[in-house]
């Protein structure tokens, strides 16, 4: 958005010859033209072959790999009518609300709340500890894990109970591994809100005899609104795609018990060559994100007016 | 200012010219080189062992040629899935790769296979070597050969010796029906409780092994029992042998004579068979294949000598013992070659290095399985230190081949579908028969195609 008034001020200094509005456009867009066609090419080129492909019938292999069809809306008509796509959907929203919007987002407010106003070093070893989760690559966030919930893992050694974390509660196991990853960023964003809050506007609500809820409530969750749908919309959708952390730590199992939409789509696309299948998922997806985004986006406009 | 992007223009043309013609200027500059694709676990190096060897013979007898060995690793499914993908382009494709016999119609109905044909009949180990049940490994539905062998295999039963005279039950076993090997499993479960009864592939990570090890040694043990057939050409829906099948497999879970259910559905399952709970004490039979001794042979990652006291090896019976008595099913591997290779000659040439009697040799006697060619099979150091290996071969008799056409993987993956649902006991046998007839048209493209019962 600031590109375009930017050539716009520009063109107030140039001397009239030609149109100026085709000069302008020209100036404008030759030196983005390399961009552009690097976006095409791609950006713009493998979504719109995806789009292609989830309306055909293509595979990996066999026939249908060099002679696909188009196959309309049967991808779909297929997705809707299959039971496990149903589960793993239901699956998709539970590990969103569960992991994203109340783990995440909750415990990194919770957790920059708490932060405010203590000493140096408590903030360093908390910010060390949460952050160092958040840095970790997803597999090797994974593996902790299942060390920690395996059978012999540190869970039950401490515990002292021989229970099969894994298998007996696959959605909690990876709903609780992706909090303990994603948290940090949640605690970045609200950290950073936080800080903007006014004290002296604090201040003089305690001094009113407000109780520290009625603070938080009415003077700061008001004040860092904004920061919270933003950071709700961000980890919605990181969490609405999220697949390494699932695969390594269940493999969307046992059975279909903690199988979200994208290993769903993973196993119909890449193992059983269902390409056309897969894409045709990938775009349901794609269309769920957006919805979300534009729910939050709607919420942001409706806080401000 | 003009002149400088038109400069970066060209140069970023340039650039993008040279990085898509990156292939073409390798070739340009004289020297040759063979891709190989190949699969490698932790726990199953043999493969990488043998054609490390191929590759210092061929690059002896042919001075010009270099051959690029690309291991995958992972298990068969990862496998299976990278070399698809690379298939997908002639720029990644690998010149010559290894690939299981059950896909081999589908990627020759993609155009991804070049046949053998010309090449074997200039060959004389093709004639004089290969026996002609071998020779149909990868035979696709057009009657040309598509890969030479370098493995196939049987599946039985591996039994513990010490767990079976702790149950009070007779060693040798010779279970002569279903029932035989359910009765022998509920003993073991009464007086053994620290052991797994019975451990078999059941569940959708386990892949094609839950088809073939799992349920085809199964249903192929039932009176006409089979996926596809072969007179009407047709693949079959569900029926009674299927819910038999079924049924069996929901009997060994339901009554908790099988892997825990966490077992069940872990990976790796067949290293804690064959590497934790066989050594210990804590299995006492594993319906797998003939490979299974390889686990403990000195060559594997964690050898133990004593298994050749300790465990015992029979055929899988039929249902009720119908004739022939035993059942068995068979695959396996080939080295192919792509549709793709430019250097076509080159590449058949080291494919036959590649199976040629000594790397066979090397890799039957490492793996376990069995020999393809005639000349191994005959070699007293394949049969030295395996004394199941006569055992397996001559399941040769009762073994039947996976109807190995284009649909098969997909058929294959309703079939753990079935499976699975029994294993977790979230269908009955009957139910999940229903979902399997249900599946299968759509699988195989169309109702014509399917036979109901």
């Amino acid at each position: 958005m600031t590109v375009a008034t930017a050539p716009a001020s520009a063109v107030t200094g140039t001397p009239a010859g030609g149109p100026p509005r085709r000069r302008r456009v020209l100036r404008w867009l030759l030196p983005m033209a390399p961009a552009l066609v690097l976006l095409a090419l791609f950006l713009a080129g493998p979504i719109l072959w995806s789009v292609y492909i989830a309306f055909t019938n293509e595979t990996l292999t066999g026939s249908a790999s060099v002679n696909s069809s188009f196959v309309g809306l049967d991808n779909f008509a297929r997705m809707f009518g299959d039971p496990n796509f149903v589960n793993s959907f239901l699956l998709t929203f539970v590990f969103v609300i569960g992991s994203a919007v109340i783990g995440q987002n909750t415990l990194g407010l919770i957790i920059a709340l708490l932060q405010r106003g203590r000493g140096r070093v408590t903030r360093s070893v908390v910010n060390g500890v949460v952050i160092g989760a958040w840095v970790m690559p997803e597999i090797v966030a994974a593996v902790c894990w299942f060390s920690f919930l395996a059978e012999d893992g540190t869970l039950n050694t401490v515990l002292g109970i021989s229970q099969e974390w894994l298998y007996t509660a696959p959605m909690l196991a990876v709903i609780l591994a992706n909090v303990w990853r994603g948290t940090a960023f949640s605690m970045l964003v609200y950290s950073a809100a936080l800080s903007e809050v006014p004290p002296d506007l604090v201040e003089a609500a305690a001094v009113d005899g407000a109780s520290p809820l009625r603070r938080l409530l009415h003077i700061t969750l008001p004040l860092i609104r904004r920061s919270i749908m933003s950071n709700l919309m961000l980890i919605t959708l990181q969490t609405l795609a999220s697949f390494g952390l699932i695969y390594a730590l269940t493999g969307g199992g046992p059975g279909t018990a903690s199988q979200t939409t994208p290993l769903y789509m993973y196993e119909q696309a890449f193992r059983y060559f269902e390409i056309g299948y897969g894409s045709a998922i990938a775009l349901v997806m794609l269309v769920i994100g957006a919805l979300f985004s534009l729910v939050y986006l709607r919420l942001i406009k409706v806080e401000d007016a | 200012m003009r002149g400088a992007l038109a400069g970066s223009l060209a140069l970023l043309t340039a650039l993008t010219a040279a990085g898509c013609g990156g292939g073409g200027t390798q070739e340009a500059s004289g020297a040759k080189e063979l891709e190989v694709l190949y699969k490698v676990e932790p726990t199953w190096p043999h493969l990488e062992k043998m054609l490390g060897d191929a590759k210092k013979q061929y690059e002896a007898a042919h001075p010009g040629v270099t051959v690029k060995l690309t291991p995958v690793q992972g298990n068969n499914e990862a496998y299976y899935t990278k070399l698809a993908l690379l298939n997908r382009s002639p720029d990644s494709a690998p010149d010559v790769y290894l690939h299981d016999t059950f896909q081999v119609n589908a990627d020759v109905a993609a155009g991804k296979l070049a046949p053998l044909d010309d090449y074997l009949a200039k060959w004389p180990d093709w004639d004089s070597q290969f026996p002609d049940s071998v020779k149909q490994a990868a035979k696709g539905v057009d009657g040309k050969i598509y890969g030479v062998p370098i493995s196939t295999d049987t599946r039985g039963l591996w039994y513990h010796k010490d767990v079976f005279a702790k149950a009070g039950l007779p060693v040798p076993w010779e279970p002569k029906t279903w029932d035989d090997i359910l009765t022998a499993a509920r003993a073991i479960k009464q007086k053994v409780p620290d052991a797994v009864p019975f451990s078999m592939y059941s569940t959708k990570i386990h892949g094609e092994a839950a088809t073939m090890q799992g349920f085809e040694m199964l249903l192929y043990g039932t009176p006409g029992g089979t996926l596809y057939d072969e007179t009407q050409q047709k693949w079959v829906a569900g029926g009674k042998n299927f819910t038999d099948a079924l049924t069996f497999v929901n009997t060994i879970y339901r009554e908790e004579l099988g892997p825990k259910q966490a077992d069940a559905h872990n990976a790796k399952l067949a290293d804690k068979v064959n590497l934790e709970w066989f050594p210990a004490g804590k299995v006492g039979i594993s319906l797998d294949g003939a490979w299974t001794a390889a686990a403990w042979k000195p060559t594997s990652t964690k050898p133990w000598p004593q298994w050749q006291q300790k465990i015992g090896w029979t055929a899988m019976p039929t249902q009720n013992g119908e004739e022939p008595g035993a059942v068995s099913m068979s695959g396996g591997w080939v080295m192919a070659m792509s549709s793709y290779a430019k250097l076509k000659q080159e590449a058949f040439d080291f494919i036959a290095v590649a199976t040629n009697k000594e790397n066979s040799l090397t890799y039957s006697v490492s793996t376990g399985d069995l020999a393809p060619r005639k000349d191994v099979a005959a070699d007293p150091k394949y049969t030295a230190d395996n004394p199941s290996v006569k055992f397996f071969t001559d399941l040769a008799e009762v073994t039947h081949y996976r109807p190995a056409f284009e649909a098969y993987p997909k058929v294959s993956a309703q079939v753990q579908e079935a499976l699975e649902a029994v294993t977790t006991g979230s269908r009955s046998p009957e139910e999940a028969t229903a979902a399997y007839a249900e599946a299968l048209p759509a699988a195989v493209g169309g109702a014509g195609k399917v036979l109901a019962r």
